[in-house]
């Protein structure tokens, strides 16, 4: 950790080397971008909050000038305000006039003018933050500066060939897996333009009905609206372009338009959201696709795991319609073994392994036999739900059989139902299973309300509270009590959180004399899924995680074996939508080039978009000005509790017009930029 | 949400109320605090884009954006301060940076924003500059748009994305590129309905109108208030008026201006004003003067019959109702009569005179049924309610029309295009869907469902969405109003006004059809010799230039009133004078002493009990009826067919009728009329694109040139009317669904 620098100023450390030899610099305690690339290190780096320089021959003043010359080019944002606008212009026409040696001391003092009010009455953090750097640069380096003017001089390096690679990004984009231009998509809804809107959030994430409903938002808790009153409902705001789209019966909107094709061809296995992902890209881009689903649908997870009351498989089926309209070849029902993955090998220019994770876990508890009938993997219980569910598909005779099933849909009238788990799955599993008219249903947890909240979200235990469900926390299965293989009771043990005396973490101790038994009818383990690789031929070697994920660097998504990329929960191991989504965009992008090139290679965007990552955007001690404290986050209208009970319609309802615009207009569009020179 | 009532502050040491919803800059201007602009319209959504609103808030650091943060209760704000000054004039020098120092050729100079700001804010000098790129001028038709005169304040992108509802424009981000471009990047020219509104609402000179360009400078026009003439919407506008050249100092009308900051008008309104009457040369002629003169009133005096339309005033239209008295003669006009039947019918069904919606009911609506109108052209304030109603309500809107409506789109979730003629079933349809739980009507739903092409689940969509809504409105135009079962139809509506709380909208055909329909007995057909007010006779009285045998003021000729779309009474004014007799001096030859009248304008009195001069704020309001039992509507019969190619005699976007359609110059521009279509009808037709083709409609032969517009569905053409100068009148006044033999002319 730490940076060795010659100069950085950034978030209220100021470190300074100059004058010192270079073994004696001191480091900075932030992850600067130093080591850029494979094919470079940087000479400095200028962002948000101020500059750090690597070397002590760099060009501050053509540094600044180029900072504010990128902030002409690349930054979307500084059309929409006067001070930005023209601010932004006159910061860089007068620092090239400096650089070019055509300055004036006077011109100093227009752009230390200029910036203050940029900074003071600037619509986006960008236009607010662009002069730091640059205000840095001029105190710090006044030298420099006052020198070239006086001596009429071309700043050094003025006519030189210097790379500079920059970024518009957000504490919210930088925290979205899939990195979302966020700010885009909330200022599209503020403007009423509904179809911009869905424009710029389809640039990096094809699933926007999905993600506009059940994403975990990892955005939210970078929100620095946070920093005032409450984060931005930023996801539910995602939703409105895809629901014009799809109300207004439009054409699909895409964030490029299609490119012929090329005459690559890619394998994509698996049709949840990775998969689907890759192929809209991929597809995108001129590549010819070939989806591999093992279902008879389409959707993953997503589709056959979350229920239809939180995602509505037709408005799923309309991000579904959007991959297929680029024209992916979809091939269901096919499971890809070794053999069609050797197949493969020969047929395609590269594979995408986006297989998920779809074997649920055991709980780990004494007679945990799955030939006992009531012990029901998350999966495949809600495999069986929503097939029926959103598609109609029921249960053969044999399902009823092993499952003790007297329907042909999941009807567990009269039964009771214990879930162990503590994250998503198991939410789905319990609210499910009171929709399938369990007598009774129960979760077992063995955390506390604080961390189930936290794992889930705040919405998604309510509103099970709401419909019924039982929660015992601190608790845990011991073991399955069964007669003739069938469950009858669950031997349950109880915990309490101690203190550790000696000041370490808190830990769960077995309370003596609190176990009980739970009479049940079935026990569905929905701690975690491990990922079904058997796909992958043995003689590939292809490295794995300690997970049992297919192991990637996390970047390229690359696997050990050349031209076999993985994404999603296969990589990863179970996570979230707009993980798969994220990791599936940038591994498309590499395919795209790798297909042609045979070389795996980052754009300096991606390369940038990971060392911010690194460096971290959001800073949740930031003090914030020029806003009020509103307090007035919107809230979506959702069914009532017995209106939603007993069926699977939607239960969040969406934004009315005017909550949409008045959540949009709390959105301080805290876009960033930030720059490498190398 | 959690949004308070009232919420209490104070504004520079004064305690204030903001209302919910409003903001800072609301309450500021309620109140009479001075709070500086650039890009703030009251109409939109605010913009944020100038920054100058900025102000302090007491305890907070850094400046609060007044034109969109809603105030908390309790704070205390300052709308000015040395600082705040600082910031507000150097925003005010950045925009002055480079902008072109052209105002003495500038159409905006003296009405300029960036001018009066530049002024107030005291900027005499440019410290600095910056390299400006070259920019072309844009011609976008009506439209000219420079963009380096643009300051990019967003006001025009809003207005025709919110207020309008075309979204034909947008702002191309990034630094330098930053200009207002086409939002359809296929397209050279700018496909949009030309309201011109972006010129109205721009505040320096980047948008102008083509037309008025260096025609004359803004301080020398001065302003004439009155109503725009072309449609039921009787818009309120301002007529701009000077000399018309250094010879000829009579006025002239140099272009059409509206209080922009509130309400919008449509291109008819703005750009077609140059349709003053001048007399006839006989009428001119000394000798001949009198003689002319004696030859209209003998005329009137020997017909059987006076034939007119609505496009006039209530005092026209009362002294020809007093002439019909005098002469006992026959006084039709098929438009006003037919709206009078089916208003009689409304009224024997709802208990009520008149339907009750209006154009604000649009607006606050959340449900909006659109059914027999093409409401684009037919009534385009309504369109623009129905714009803001999604934009504010997101109300779910259903468009039902036999011809698809492109632009419609982005605010129309339910495109229904029902068979032409079977407007008498879908406003059964309708009922049955909206108000069939109250009331059961004797409906065969599956055959008239059929009939009418208007599927059951577009109904229960129409319904599930009735079900949750709270203010729900049907509006109903032209064709049904023209259509022969309109009684029938007026049945259906009045029980609907009259069960449930939908409103009922009524679009009529022209700008007057309600006052005429109120002042006018009418009768149903016209016999013996007839005299045409302002359409065809055997003797023509006519206000449209150079057309029939004596000429009349124009309706920015005279003064007078009509009654508009909401009921509401309102005046017109002389814009430009007229050099000869009225229908009043004509009719005060004919009437005894005691009912004539020295002017037009001594009449409203006569109608309204209120001098012209006093008038204002009169409200024609429904009564409610004595009726023994509410009329039903009859069962549903056949439902007519109507096969084959045919054409809707519609408006174009700028043409609304023969007086919208003169020039700058004051020329009859009835050149390249288009026959537009679909792919659809060019095959049922057999005629391809850029075909020269004739057809008859009602006697009237049309020659057109034939256009294909792919955005259009289905085998009905687009023709327009206005051309035919008098006859059009005719044709509007009837079902504007024809069927036509296309036959195509050999090159």
């Amino acid at each position: 950790m730490g940076t060795k620098v010659y100069f950085s100023s950034w978030r209220g450390e100021k470190i300074d080397n100059r004058g010192k030899l270079q073994e004696n610099w001191s480091e900075s305690t932030f992850n600067f971008p130093v080591n850029y690339s494979a094919s470079g290190n940087a000479t400095a780096f200028v962002g948000w909050e101020g500059v750090a320089i690597f070397r002590d021959d760099v060009d501050v003043v053509r540094l600044a000038t180029e900072y504010a010359s990128q902030y002409q080019k690349y930054s979307e944002a500084c059309g929409r305000c006067a001070p930005g606008r023209w601010g932004g212009r006159i910061l860089y026409d007068l620092f090239d006039k400096i650089a070019r040696g055509e300055g004036e001391l006077s011109d100093l003092s227009h752009l230390k003018e200029v910036s203050e009010t940029m900074m003071e009455t600037s619509k986006c953090e960008i236009g607010k933050t662009v002069p730091v750097p640059l205000l840095v640069l001029m105190k710090e380096f006044e030298e420099e500066f006052v020198q070239l003017i006086n001596n009429r001089k071309k700043s050094k390096d003025y006519d030189n060939n210097i790379n500079y690679n920059a970024l518009v990004t957000a504490p919210c984009t930088d925290a979205c897996p899939a990195h979302v231009d966020i700010p885009a998509y909330i200022e599209g809804v503020r403007d009423f333009r509904f179809d911009d809107s869905l424009e710029a959030t389809r640039q990096t994430m094809p699933l926007a009905h999905t993600c506009g409903r059940v994403c975990p938002h990892p955005c939210e808790t970078a929100c620095r609206r946070a920093n005032i009153d409450e984060p931005i409902a930023i996801m539910e705001l995602k939703r409105i372009g895809a629901d014009y789209e799809t109300d207004h019966n439009l054409d699909f909107i895409h964030p490029i338009e299609q490119k012929p094709k090329n005459g690559k061809k890619v394998a994509v296995i698996g049709g949840g959201p990775a998969g689907l992902t890759g192929a809209y890209y991929l597809a995108l881009d001129g590549i010819e696709v070939d989806l591999f689903e093992a279902l008879p649908v389409l959707g993953g997870e997503v589709a056959v795991g979350v229920p239809e009351y939180r995602m509505p498989i037709d408005k799923y089926n309309k991000d579904i319609d959007l991959v297929k309209s680029v024209g992916v070849n979809i091939y269901l029902n096919s499971w890809i073994d070794a053999d069609k993955m050797r197949e493969f090998e020969k047929n395609y220019d590269a594979i995408l392994v986006a297989t998920g994770t779809r074997i649920s876990k055991k709980v780990d508890c004494a007679n945990e036999r799955p030939e006992i009938q009531g012990y029901w993997g998350a999966i495949d219980f809600l495999d069986k739900i929503n097939l029926y569910e959103k598609y109609g598909y029921k249960l053969t005779q044999e399902d009823r059989v092993k499952y003790n099933i007297n329907n042909d849909y999941v009807d567990l009238t009269g039964k009771t139902i214990a879930c162990v788990g503590g994250g998503f799955t198991s939410m789905d599993v319990v609210r499910c299973s009171i929709r399938a008219g369990a007598k009774k249903v129960i979760m077992l947890y063995r955390r506390d309300e604080a961390t189930i909240i936290k794992n889930t979200t705040y919405e998604e235990y309510h509103e099970a509270v709401e419909e019924g469900v039982e929660f015992i926390f601190y608790s845990a299965v011991e073991k399955m009590i069964d007669e003739n293989d069938i469950l009858k009771q669950l031997h349950i043990n109880k915990f309490e959180m101690q203190n550790d005396p000696s000041g370490g973490r808190p830990k769960l101790v077995k309370i003596h004399g609190g176990d009980f038994m739970l009479d049940v009818d079935y026990l569905i383990p929905a701690v975690s899924q491990s990922a079904d690789l058997s796909l992958l031929p043995p003689e590939w070697n292809i490295e794995l995680t300690s997970w049992k994920t297919i192991k990637t660097n996390g970047r390229d998504y690359m696997t050990s074996k050349r031209g076999v990329f993985a994404a999603g929960d296969a990589e990863y191991g179970p996570m979230t939508i707009v993980n798969a989504v994220g990791q599936a965009k940038r591994a498309s992008s590499v395919i795209s080039r790798y297909v042609h090139s045979g070389e795996i290679i980052l754009t300096d965007n991606e390369i940038m978009e990971d060392h911010i990552r690194k460096l971290g955007v959001y800073n949740k001690k930031e003090k914030i000005f020029g806003w009020l404290a509103d307090k007035n986050r919107s809230e979506s209208e959702k069914l009532a509790v017995d209106e939603r009970k007993y069926n699977n319609l939607e239960v969040n309802l969406g934004f009315t017009a005017e909550q949409a615009i008045s959540e949009a207009e709390r959105c301080m569009r805290c876009y960033y930029i930030s720059m490498v020179a190398r | 949400m959690k949004l308070k009532k009232e919420i209490k502050f104070f504004i520079n040491d004064r305690e204030v109320i903001a209302k919910s919803g409003e903001t800072i800059l609301n309450v500021a201007r309620r109140e009479g605090f001075y709070i500086p602009t650039m890009c703030y319209l009251e109409k939109v959504n605010p913009i944020a884009s100038c920054r100058l609103c900025l102000v302090d808030v007491e305890g907070s650091k850094g400046s609060i954006l007044s034109c969109q943060t809603k105030p908390t209760e309790g704070i205390k704000v300052r709308t000015d301060s040395e600082y705040l000054y600082k910031h507000r004039q150097n925003i005010m020098k950045l925009y002055d940076v480079n902008h072109p120092l052209e105002c003495g050729v500038c159409d905006k100079s003296g009405a300029c924003e960036l001018q009066n700001k530049t002024l107030e804010f005291g900027i005499n000098c440019q410290d600095f500059s910056i390299r400006e790129p070259h920019r072309q001028i844009e011609n976008w038709g009506k439209i000219q748009y420079d963009p380096s005169l643009c300051i990019l304040c967003e006001r025009c992108v809003s207005t025709c994305n919110q207020a309008i509802g075309d979204d034909a424009i947008e702002l191309k981000f990034g630094g330098y590129g930053s200009a207002i471009v086409l939002k359809d990047k296929t397209s050279q020219t700018l496909e949009c309905s030309t309201c011109g509104e972006c010129i109205a609402v721009c505040p320096v000179g980047a948008l102008i109108s083509t037309d008025f360009k260096y025609s004359s400078n803004a301080w020398e026009l001065n302003k004439v208030p009155s109503v725009c003439t072309h449609c039921s919407a009787g818009c309120e506008i301002d007529y701009e008026i000077k000399h018309s050249s250094t010879l000829n100092h009579d006025a002239k009308i140099y272009r059409v201006t509206n209080n922009f900051e509130n309400s919008s008008i449509c291109g008819a309104g703005r750009f077609g004003f140059n349709f003053a009457n001048v007399p006839n040369d006989e009428q001119n002629a000394k000798n001949l003067k009198n003689k002319k003169f004696d030859e209209v009133v003998n005329a009137v005096k020997k017909a059987n019959t006076i034939i007119f339309n609505s496009h006039i005033t209530n005092e026209e239209a009362f002294i020809l109702q007093k002439l019909k008295e005098k002469l006992k003669l026959k006084l039709v006009n098929h438009e006003a009569y037919n709206l009078q039947k089916f208003l009689g019918a409304f009224s024997r069904s709802s208990g009520e005179t008149l339907p009750n919606g209006k154009i604000e009911d649009v607006e606050n609506a959340d449900q909006i049924v659109v059914v027999g109108s093409r409401i684009i052209v037919e009534n385009p304030q309504v369109r623009y309610a129905m714009t803001r109603a999604y934009k504010k309500n997101r109300a779910f809107i259903s468009y039902m029309h036999p011809v698809y409506e492109p632009l419609l789109n982005n605010i129309v979730k339910q495109h229904i295009r029902y068979e032409v003629g079977t407007e008498e079933g879908v406003v059964a349809l309708l009922s049955e869907a909206l108000i069939g739980q109250v009331l059961k009507f004797d409906l065969d739903v599956g055959y008239v469902s059929g009939e009418t092409n208007v599927g059951e689940e577009e109904l229960a969509r129409i319904y599930q969405i009735g079900k949750k809504s709270k203010k729900r409105i049907l509006i109903v135009g032209s064709d049904i109003i023209a259509h022969e079962k309109r009684e029938n139809i007026a049945r259906f509506l009045g029980v609907m006004q009259k069960f449930s709380n939908i409103k009922i909208l009524v679009v009529p055909e022209e700008l007057n059809s309600f006052g005429v329909a109120k002042i006018c007995q009418l009768d149903e057909k016209a016999t013996g010799k007839t005299v045409g007010y302002n359409i065809t006779g055997d003797y023509i009285i006519s206000a449209l230039k150079d057309i029939g045998h004596f000429s009349v003021p124009a309706l920015n000729q005279q003064e007078g009133t009509i009654i508009d779309i909401n009921h509401k009474v309102k005046k017109l004014n002389v814009a430009v004078s007229f050099n000869g007799q009225s229908l009043n001096d004509i009719a005060n030859e004919i009437f005894d002493p005691i009912d004539c009248r020295e002017y037009t304008i001594d009449r409203t009195r006569d109608i309204f009990n209120v001098d012209f001069d006093s008038l204002e704020n009169i409200q024609i309001d429904s009564q409610e009826i004595e009726i023994d039992c509410t009329e039903m509507p009859n069962e549903i019969s056949k439902l007519p067919t109507f096969d084959g190619t045919l054409v809707y005699n519609s408006r174009t976007y700028l043409e609304f009728n023969p007086f919208s359609a003169f020039d700058k110059n004051g020329k009859f521009n009835y050149e390249n009329n288009l026959l537009i279509g679909s792919e659809q009808f060019a095959t049922a037709g057999k005629i391809a694109d850029g075909d020269e083709v004739e057809f008859e409609i009602l006697g009237e032969k049309f020659k057109r040139k034939f256009k294909i517009d792919k955005d259009m569905r289905g085998v009905i053409a687009l023709n327009p009317i206005f051309d035919k100068n008098l006859k059009a009148y005719q044709l509007s006044s009837s079902y504007k669904f024809q069927k036509v033999k296309i036959v195509k002319v050999a090159k």
